[in-house]
């Protein structure tokens, strides 16, 4: 029944429900749910910046959160020192992201996936080490206390709802950049490297330097997610840019389907409240070892439903079902 | 969009479930993970109080009910949890942190919900300038850093020490106090080394160690790793003694036969403790069948002092941090089992420390105290 | 604030060196020099030896079928918990139990791929990959949920007596019963293995196999019975290296393989992934780099130095030490 109605409307009702999300009836607990939401749409944010490298491009990036960590310190440092405002601090982020791909990316992307894997994990290990020990620039394992939030219309953030919906500005943003990709030509280029390196290069793409953009692009979104982390939270410490936020995030979108915008937020938003309701229902012990489930996650998805829970985009399936369409009445005429 | 309203009847459900007749305080801790054994004590101790009020006719007519919220000393967990405390009306007052890390995370979300909380073991310098909501009643590293260095230098007389530290908050703070002290004595630091929550292997540093021939090494780290690099130390033939902060208070080291002859500040001790503990520590005995550790103590007196609180003043957040920042001098302080507790302006408060040591295979005073 | 203890850190080293100084250049100082670095390179060489055994799994594994195991570091840390219940638990002599546990370990080699990976041998190299990853992350978890997150330890007279007693002490410089095990059993069984692959059928078939599969298959090898093989060897090797470092640092915890997994694989492509020799030369290179890094410059970023020379290795120099030149792909 929902099928019927059309993808226009069901987004337009999507979005309206997200409007006034905050102002549901939800009694005493709004404040902790709309905490969890932000997170979700925090982690819609990291996915959609990840999906770039391993779903548009088809190469495993097991440092994200590397660069989700130097956004946050960037913010951070930024904040405390130059007390810049947050519409500033974003944009820094995100350049710093980006400059550190590219610094990472240039010389790694040349090799095969594998080796590109473990490098990155090498390399978001390195940055936690260096968070961890420059003592002079980050306070290391003291963490970055007092960061302020950032101030909208002369009015510090403060409650949960008005960071909410700061937070979906955000993943809107992002979002239309992502959509926006997709389907550009940077987006074909990409599929194309993704589908089949050689016949890709054959048809003259440059596969080093679309991976360079895939890889800086994705890179600046981690950034700008982990800015927007560091002034929610105002505390930041080394232990929360482990490599486990990196397997969390690809978690998300190996289960909401690897290059679809849809399933990656999908993702996001079903795992993210999960392991809150695994807070309550398991006990500690369990809780503690809620990682088990992300684990299976990967290993059953890649077996049994490698797409994701939403197989691909369906508009994308929808448009390439068209096309064949066009093109078998054009053979037919001939 | 069905799976999301399912979501939000869940959360609804598990957040809003109200205890009718009964006060809860919940104590925010790690109880598993690494530092679980630290956790034991405090949900010991905390059981022990919530028990003895509650057989004492509760909290003006009702019992106290102890929520334990296990924090796994992660800063990001910390704030889930603090975030899910502060937005329960029910809560108007916190037991926890322990680490000092996670409570940095937790401080802001308090002070935003104007929510009251005493933390049993963080003892961090930062935490007190950060939030007027935010008391311990366990004295600071800076203090117990120099208390370290004098009782080193006029108890132990050692002139040469080498510091084998963890990278983390805890450790780094108590390093720096001691160092501070220290220096001033005329003590000599021969090298500092660093590892790893992570790390097992240490012999490369205590190598190191062994060449510089110090008279002690200072360990301001925690007991998981304490008793690794006693074993390890041991086995490259490096006898010196070995000392550390209340972090090395565990059982773990005194089963290690190694860590023979080691020594530890630590806020309670159970022989050095007044009158007013004795039945604390002969009921803590009877149901757990050993000896309290500085944990169950200081836990023990932080529920104890947030009952109080809402005796007092009842069921408000606002009331409680009055009634709390009231308790600034000697003459109001909190008579506890590890001693009196009354806090300066910045919540911090002063405690005595002392010493006990490794004697054949169990802790027992130092027979040489500091004043 | 900020600045505070990086000062005093400062400090003390400043100390250091003028108490360091002031001793001068005697006899005796140049005699803890010296002995100061023999002990060092003891304590490389055995770490090295552990890195080894660990890298030979991987390395055997990508030699055959390209793929970077990640639960390989997991079935490490399996190993030394199996011994370690075992050991305590059942109160098996120690020397059984470390039989039983590489049995188990080989064992669960062939199982992990038959379920994990086997599925996926046509698939795209990205789903092999974030499956390895997934049931690393399970493992550890389920580990987790077994054992808990303490850190075990063995009881000290649950062991050999004999592997606590110095085998030889020179000077300041001592070398353990233990240590000397540890590298004996390392030497033996890369000599062991080296043998299995170059002069038995089935290490043909392996070399084969890791060539071309489908002309080896055409050749008439079972490409998946060799495939199995070489997990179950490999895994027997992980599963013993997780033995041996539970011994010698007495140390056994659910996350233990996740770090000793990266720094062996870093071995791996230090001397060169899919070559056997390359994985001991390159465990022992590693090993030893990180004890005179650790001792010598930092302890602070000693698991720095193995992911960077990982990252330089793979960025400059991808067929590592002996990738191609001396080494044969298993």
């Amino acid at each position: 029944m929902i099928s019927k109605i059309s993808p226009r409307w069901k987004l337009a009702a999507i979005f309206v429900f997200a409007l006034v999300l905050p102002w549901l009836p939800l009694g005493s607990s709004t404040n902790y749910f709309l905490r969890v939401i932000n997170t979700a749409i925090l982690y819609m944010i990291l996915a959609l910046g990840l999906n770039i490298v391993p779903g548009f491009t088809g190469l495993l990036d097991l440092g994200y959160v590397g660069f989700y960590g130097i956004g946050a310190y960037t913010a951070g440092l930024l904040t405390i020192h130059y007390n810049l405002s947050f519409w500033m601090i974003l944009p820094l982020a995100a350049l710093n992201g980006a400059m550190w791909g590219i610094l990472l990316g240039a010389p790694t992307l040349r090799l095969t996936g594998d080796y590109f894997a473990i490098v990155t994990f090498g390399f978001s290990e390195l940055v936690v080490l260096v968070i961890r020990n420059e003592l002079w620039l980050t306070r290391g394992p003291m963490g970055l206390p007092g960061i302020a939030p950032p101030v909208i219309f002369g009015h510090p953030l403060k409650l949960e709802w008005e960071f909410y919906y700061l937070v979906l500005l955000l993943l809107m943003l992002v979002m239309l950049v992502a959509s926006r990709l997709e389907d550009s030509r940077l987006g074909r280029a990409w599929f194309a490297i993704r589908e089949d390196e050689i016949a890709a290069q054959c048809c003259g793409i440059n596969l080093i330097r679309y991976k360079i953009i895939a890889f800086a692009i994705s890179a600046s979104i981690g950034a700008m997610g982990g800015a927007f982390f560091a002034r929610w939270f105002k505390f930041i410490h080394p232990d929360m840019f482990k490599f486990w936020e990196s397997i969390l995030i690809l978690c998300l979108i190996v289960f909401g389907g690897m290059g679809s915008i849809t399933g990656t937020m999908l993702g996001a938003l079903i795992l993210i409240p999960l392991a809150e309701i695994l807070r309550a229902v398991l006990p500690q012990g369990m809780f503690n070892a809620r990682y088990l489930i992300y684990g299976l996650i990967l290993v059953l998805m890649m077996r049994w439903r490698p797409a994701g829970i939403i197989p691909f985009d369906r508009a994308q399936e929808s448009k390439a079902a068209r096309m064949r369409q066009r093109l078998t009445a054009l053979g037919s005429k001939e | 969009m069905r799976k999301l309203l399912c979501v939000v009847l869940v959360l609804g459900l598990i957040t809003g479930v109200a205890w009718a007749d009964s006060i809860k305080i919940p104590v925010a801790s790690p109880f598993t993970g690494q530092l679980a054994s630290f956790g034991e004590g405090v949900k010991n101790g905390a059981a022990l109080k919530a028990s003895e009020i509650n057989a004492a006719g509760g909290v003006n007519g009702k019992t106290v009910k102890i929520v334990l919220e296990d924090e796994l000393c992660d800063p990001k967990e910390a704030a889930t949890v603090a975030t899910k405390l502060a937005n329960d009306p029910a809560v108007v007052v916190v037991v926890g942190h322990l680490c000092s890390s996670a409570t940095l995370a937790a401080l802001p979300i308090y002070r935003e919900a104007k929510l009251p909380a005493i933390s049993p073991a963080s003892t961090n310098v930062d935490i007190g300038k950060m939030s007027p909501y935010y008391f311990r009643n366990v004295y600071r590293d800076d203090f117990q850093g120099a208390f370290l260095a004098r009782y080193v230098d006029e108890v132990k007389g050692f002139k040469r020490i080498a510091i084998f530290y963890e990278v983390n908050d805890y450790s780094m703070g108590l390093m720096s106090a001691f160092m501070k002290e220290a220096i001033k004595r005329g003590i000599t630091i021969l090298g500092t080394e660093a590892y790893t929550s992570d790390t097992t292997d240490f012999k490369p540093q205590l190598t190191k160690f062994k060449m510089m021939r110090p008279d002690a090494i200072f360990n301001p780290g925690y007991a998981p790793q304490g008793t690794l690099i006693a074993t390890q130390a041991a086995s490259l033939g490096l006898k010196v003694s070995m000392f550390g902060a209340d972090g090395l208070d565990d059982d773990l080291m005194v089963k290690n036969p190694d860590a023979e002859g080691l020594f530890v500040t630590t806020p309670f001790l159970p022989d050095k403790a007044g009158p007013q503990a004795a039945k604390f520590i002969e009921s803590y005995k009877r149901v757990y069948g050993k000896d309290p550790n500085w944990f169950a103590a200081n836990t023990y007196d932080a529920v104890g002092m947030a009952a109080e609180a809402i005796k007092a003043v009842g069921m408000d957040r606002e009331k409680i941090q009055a009634y709390l920042a009231g308790i600034n001098s000697l003459d109001k302080a909190y008579v506890g089992v590890a001693g009196k507790t009354y806090f300066d302006e910045n919540g911090d408060c002063l405690k005595a420390a002392f010493i006990k040591e490794i004697k054949n295979g169990k802790w027992v005073s130092s027979q040489q105290q500091l004043q | 604030m900020a600045g505070r203890h990086a000062h005093l850190r400062g400090l003390a080293r400043a100390i250091h060196e003028i108490s360091g100084l002031s001793r001068g250049l005697s006899v005796e100082n140049l005699l803890d020099i010296s002995s100061l670095f023999l002990q060092q390179l003891v304590n490389g060489i055995t770490l090295g030896g552990v890195y080894a055994l660990i890298a030979v799994g991987y390395t055997m594994v990508y030699g055959v079928i390209q793929l970077i195991n990640f639960a390989h570091g997991e079935i490490y840390m399996l190993g030394a918990f199996l011994a370690y219940t075992q050991v305590t638990l059942l109160r098996l002599p120690f020397f059984v139990a470390f039989l039983t546990t590489l049995l188990i370990c080989a064992v669960f080699g062939v199982i992990l791929d038959y379920v994990a990976y086997r599925p996926l041998r046509t698939a795209p190299r990205l789903a092999a990959l974030i499956t390895a990853i997934g049931m690393s992350i399970f493992l550890q978890n389920l580990a987790l949920l077994l054992w808990g997150s303490q850190i075990k330890s063995y009881p000290r007279d649950i062991l050999p007596r004999l592997f606590f007693k110095p085998a030889l002490t020179m000077g300041e410089v001592s070398l353990s019963w233990l240590q000397v095990f540890i590298l004996s059993i390392t030497v033996i069984f890369m000599l062991i293995l080296h043998l299995i692959i170059h002069k038995t059928k089935v290490g043909m078939a392996m070399r084969a196999v890791s060539q071309d599969k489908v002309t080896s298959a055409l050749m008439g090898i079972g490409v998946n019975r060799v495939i199995s093989f070489t997990f179950a060897i490999g895994s027997a090797m992980g599963g013993m290296a997780g033995i041996l470092v539970g011994l010698y640092y007495n140390a056994i915890f659910p996350t233990m393989g996740y770090i000793a997994g990266v720094k062996a694989f870093a071995a791996a492509v230090l001397g060169g992934i899919g070559s056997v020799p390359g994985a001991m030369l390159g465990g022992g290179v590693l090993g030893i780099a990180e004890v005179l890094g650790a001792g010598y410059l930092s302890s602070a970023y000693r698991d720095g130095i193995s992911y960077a020379v990982m990252i330089l290795v793979i960025i400059f120099k991808p067929s590592g030490l002996i990738g191609q030149i001396l080494g044969e792909k298993v």
